[in-house]
């Protein structure tokens, strides 16, 4: 006769989702861990293809024409193939988890431009389709597919996006290097 | 806090590429194959950036350009007929006329002009010591490396040009070890002398 809803089931109704949140949370957070070793992973084996034949690096990296001044070319072929080690096994161990995604994130759009400005002039120059050049752009797996490998690179990139908002804390050794409570 | 979050994650990334560019640099100065920060690895006279990117990105470099940019250092540049009859002369056998392969090791051995000296150009260290007092003794050097848009024995005369060979000694084969192999002509493969002909 018009009783009031009994607090329990309101409460029930509350609790399943906040069960379901909870769940969702562990699953974003535990794909988040998938994610961070398997990009971690690939920049290991990337940084280390380039980094243990510096000098193909050094010619891939001319042909860009990013910078006449060798200094700086020098600097950069001998640098980054190191640094995406350094990156990768930081993400692999889960360590400065967030800052290191936001590393990858930042050299992965600029790389990904300039792999796409130089497909574009090699199909120009070629008179071929754009999904059909194929080159070595400095990734450290040989020649690709420049569609396969803007692909990847957007798959990379919207991973590492993943983990800058928060993701993959499970299994993660030190996720961040901030003081606990911050 | 959502601001205190996101200076906490500026502040990590800024510190992983702080500590990051200082692993990669010091990984390079200790790897056995680091680059030398300090040397010009591509000494070349002035190229437009859109010449230089078609051309490389069509894999031809003209023989035009490459004759002109050897000349203006006083390199000649040669063809596979100047060379062909280069190894069958007989200053050959005496090195009188000495070749020099500016590849890497892997593509050197797979096969090179029977009796040429390696001089990886970009790891010369181990070389000089074998090629230098054979380039001085030598009347004519002709250095090569793969053809096409190939550049290192192009680098690699000029560095023994600066090394203190004569100018007057040096030509750059510019179709390369692929002219060469071409025409049919004898291939060695391994080491130096090894008589493994191909």
């Amino acid at each position: 006769m018009g009783e009031a809803q009994p607090a329990g089931g309101g409460g029930a109704t509350q609790q399943r989702g906040e069960e379901m949140n909870g769940k969702l949370e562990n699953f974003a957070q535990w794909s988040g861990t998938v994610i961070r070793i398997l990009i971690g992973v690939v920049f290991v084996y990337m940084g280390l293809s380039k980094a243990l034949d510096p000098v193909d690096f050094l010619k891939l990296v001319r042909q860009y024409d990013l910078s006449f001044n060798y200094w700086m070319l020098n600097a950069v072929a001998a640098s980054l193939p190191w640094f995406e080690v350094f990156c990768g096994m930081l993400l692999a161990l889960g360590v400065a988890v967030r800052g290191t995604a936001l590393s990858v994130a930042s050299m992965t759009i600029p790389f990904t431009i300039v792999v796409v400005l130089r497909a574009i002039e090699i199909a120009g120059a070629q008179k071929i389709g754009f999904c059909s050049v194929r080159f070595d752009c400095g990734c450290g797996a040989g020649e690709v597919y420049i569609c396969a490998k803007v692909l990847e690179n957007v798959l990379l990139t919207v991973g590492a996006v993943w983990l800058v908002a928060g993701y993959g804390r499970r299994a993660a050794w030190r996720y961040t290097l901030s003081r606990p409570g911050q | 806090m959502a601001a205190r979050q996101v200076r906490i994650v500026l502040i990590e990334a800024a510190g992983v590429a702080l500590v990051g560019a200082c692993f990669a640099f010091l990984a390079n100065a200790l790897s056995t194959k680091g680059l030398t920060l300090s040397r010009n690895y591509f000494p070349r006279t002035v190229v437009t950036q859109t010449n230089a990117v078609i051309s490389r990105a069509t894999n031809t470099a003209t023989a035009t350009s490459l004759g002109q940019r050897l000349a203006a250092v006083g390199l000649k540049l040669v063809d596979q007929t100047f060379v062909a009859k280069a190894f069958e002369d007989s200053k050959q056998q005496q090195h009188s006329i000495i070749f020099i392969d500016a590849r890497e090791t892997r593509s050197y051995e797979q096969g090179h002009i029977p009796g040429a000296y390696q001089f990886d150009y970009y790891r010369p260290e181990p070389h000089l010591p074998v090629v230098l007092p054979a380039a001085l003794v030598a009347e004519s050097i002709i250095i090569y490396c793969n053809g096409g848009d190939c550049e290192d024995s192009e680098f690699a005369a000029v560095f023994l040009k600066n090394a203190g060979i004569p100018v007057e000694k040096l030509h750059v084969y510019g179709g390369g070890f692929e002219d060469w192999a071409k025409h049919n002509l004898p291939v060695e493969v391994g080491p130096r002398n090894s008589g493994v002909k191909k």
